[in-house]
């Protein structure tokens, strides 16, 4: 870079926030290929360049119960447990919003069921049809986690 | 009077005005939640009163690790302005600590933009999906409420065609879509717009990113002024997100030679220029206009 040279021994801590914006964005880079964090989001720079946004992505919640599966709804004070886990669907994002869930589900849900035995989440992406612009849904991530008894 | 004050900013030290300027966007657009923002606010009030402020590392800091902790609170889920936000507050912090302030910020403008732009500019080439060919572009004229108004006056559609097209994009499909009786379709119109955005955009983030990592002589680095200028000009007319432009030109202008007055009048005049397409919808006034 010509733009003013740093000299040598404030160069390594002056380079140091173009460093962080590269290891960010590379990191962000690897997680979106191996974890399907979306390309908006986690400091990549990709905000702008697919139209898979955690926005347009969805997700299923199911309590299953011996013999039977319910689909749940996500209550407003886990929305930002679920905003996260559609950003980025990883186990380690899921699992917390899961395990929420099946303690709601076991506090509040009906006495007179079954006790819920685990909680389904269901990660969708989207895809358009290039001429269409119809979409359809991409699953990105199913995991299945027990709820224990407290 | 107003033109010597107008004389006295053009005259300020880059570095001094450049970081003048990010206050002045953190008192427009504070970052954070409904308890971070007023301590947001507060600390850009500071920065914007006070030289010793903002010559001190220990303010920059404060507010680097503040935008920081903003991150970290939410991730994955914050832009990527609240990522440049902390870079730079960083780089203003390092900046202070270093014998030579105007350089090493200067050095930290350029380098921060080239990278935001270069990684930018992979996505939409490279790695993702549904850029290149236009599908990004028709999906969020029609889907995205804040490209209404400029997609109704480009593509011509009847409202009510637009938002069935809408109801449509916004659709959610565990797998393959089964399509619908009577079921809208985009006009042509729609995807020719769309490929203009396509190659417009591309076209000008590449650019800005060649000319920012290139090693331009002295009497050509005013291209890559002029190529960031005209993307914030431009862009933040459609995309209503100040901060991220504002926080652009803050670095442009920290690593603008001094010498050049006139883009040094540019960046402050295009400034402006966001804050008015930000707070006064443009295409929303012309289709009520066309409209009425």
């Amino acid at each position: 870079m010509t733009t003013g040279r740093v000299r040598a021994p404030e160069a390594s801590l002056s380079t140091l926030p173009a460093l962080l914006l590269v290891a960010v964005a590379s990191a962000q880079i690897v997680l979106a290929r191996t974890e399907h964090l979306s390309p908006w989001s986690g400091g990549g720079f990709g905000m702008f360049s697919t139209a898979d946004s955690p926005a347009r992505r969805h997700l299923h919640a199911w309590a299953l119960r011996p013999g039977m599966r319910s689909e749940l709804d996500v209550p407003p004070e886990l929305e930002m447990l679920a905003r996260r886990a559609l950003a980025l669907p990883s186990t380690a994002r899921l699992r917390p919003l899961a395990q929420a869930l099946g303690r709601i589900e076991r506090e509040e849900g009906d006495p007179n069921e079954a006790p819920v035995e685990a909680i389904v989440l269901q990660v969708f992406g989207v895809t358009y049809d290039p001429a269409t612009l119809a979409p359809s849904g991409e699953l990105l991530r199913s995991i299945e986690v027990p709820v224990e008894d407290e | 009077m107003a033109w010597r004050a107008w004389s006295e900013i053009v005259g300020m030290e880059r570095a001094d005005l450049a970081l003048r300027l990010l206050a002045v966007g953190l008192l427009f657009q504070p970052v954070g939640n409904r308890w971070m923002r007023p301590l947001a606010m507060l600390i850009a009030a500071v920065l914007l009163l006070s030289e010793n402020a903002r010559r001190s590392a220990w303010t920059w800091g404060a507010l680097a690790l503040f935008a920081t902790v903003r991150i970290v609170l939410v991730w994955p889920t914050s832009d990527n302005h609240a990522f440049l936000l902390a870079y730079w507050c960083l780089a203003a912090a390092i900046a202070s600590l270093a014998a030579d302030r105007d350089r090493v910020l200067a050095w930290n403008g350029r380098a921060l933009v080239a990278g935001a732009f270069v990684f930018a500019t992979l996505w939409k080439a490279v790695l993702s999906p549904d850029f290149l060919d236009g599908r990004f572009f028709a999906v969020s004229l029609v889907g995205d409420p804040r490209f209404e108004s400029f997609a109704l006056l480009a593509t011509g559609m009847e409202r009510d065609d637009f938002l069935d097209l809408r109801d449509l994009v916004r659709e959610h499909t565990d797998g393959v879509f089964v399509p619908w009786d009577d079921m809208p379709a985009p006009p042509p119109r729609l995807f020719a717009v769309a490929r203009a955005l396509t190659v417009a955009t591309i076209g000008i983030e590449a650019a800005v990113a060649v000319t920012f990592v290139a090693p331009l002589a002295a009497g050509f680095a005013w291209i890559r002024d002029v190529l960031l200028l005209a993307f914030c000009a431009g862009t933040y007319a459609l995309a209503p997100v100040a901060g991220f432009g504002w926080l652009l030109l803050s670095m442009g202008l920290a690593q603008l030679d001094p010498r050049r007055r006139a883009l040094r009048t540019a960046y402050l005049a295009v400034f402006a220029l966001v804050l008015v397409e930000t707070r006064w919808p443009i295409f929303a006034s012309l289709v009520a206009w066309l409209g009425s």
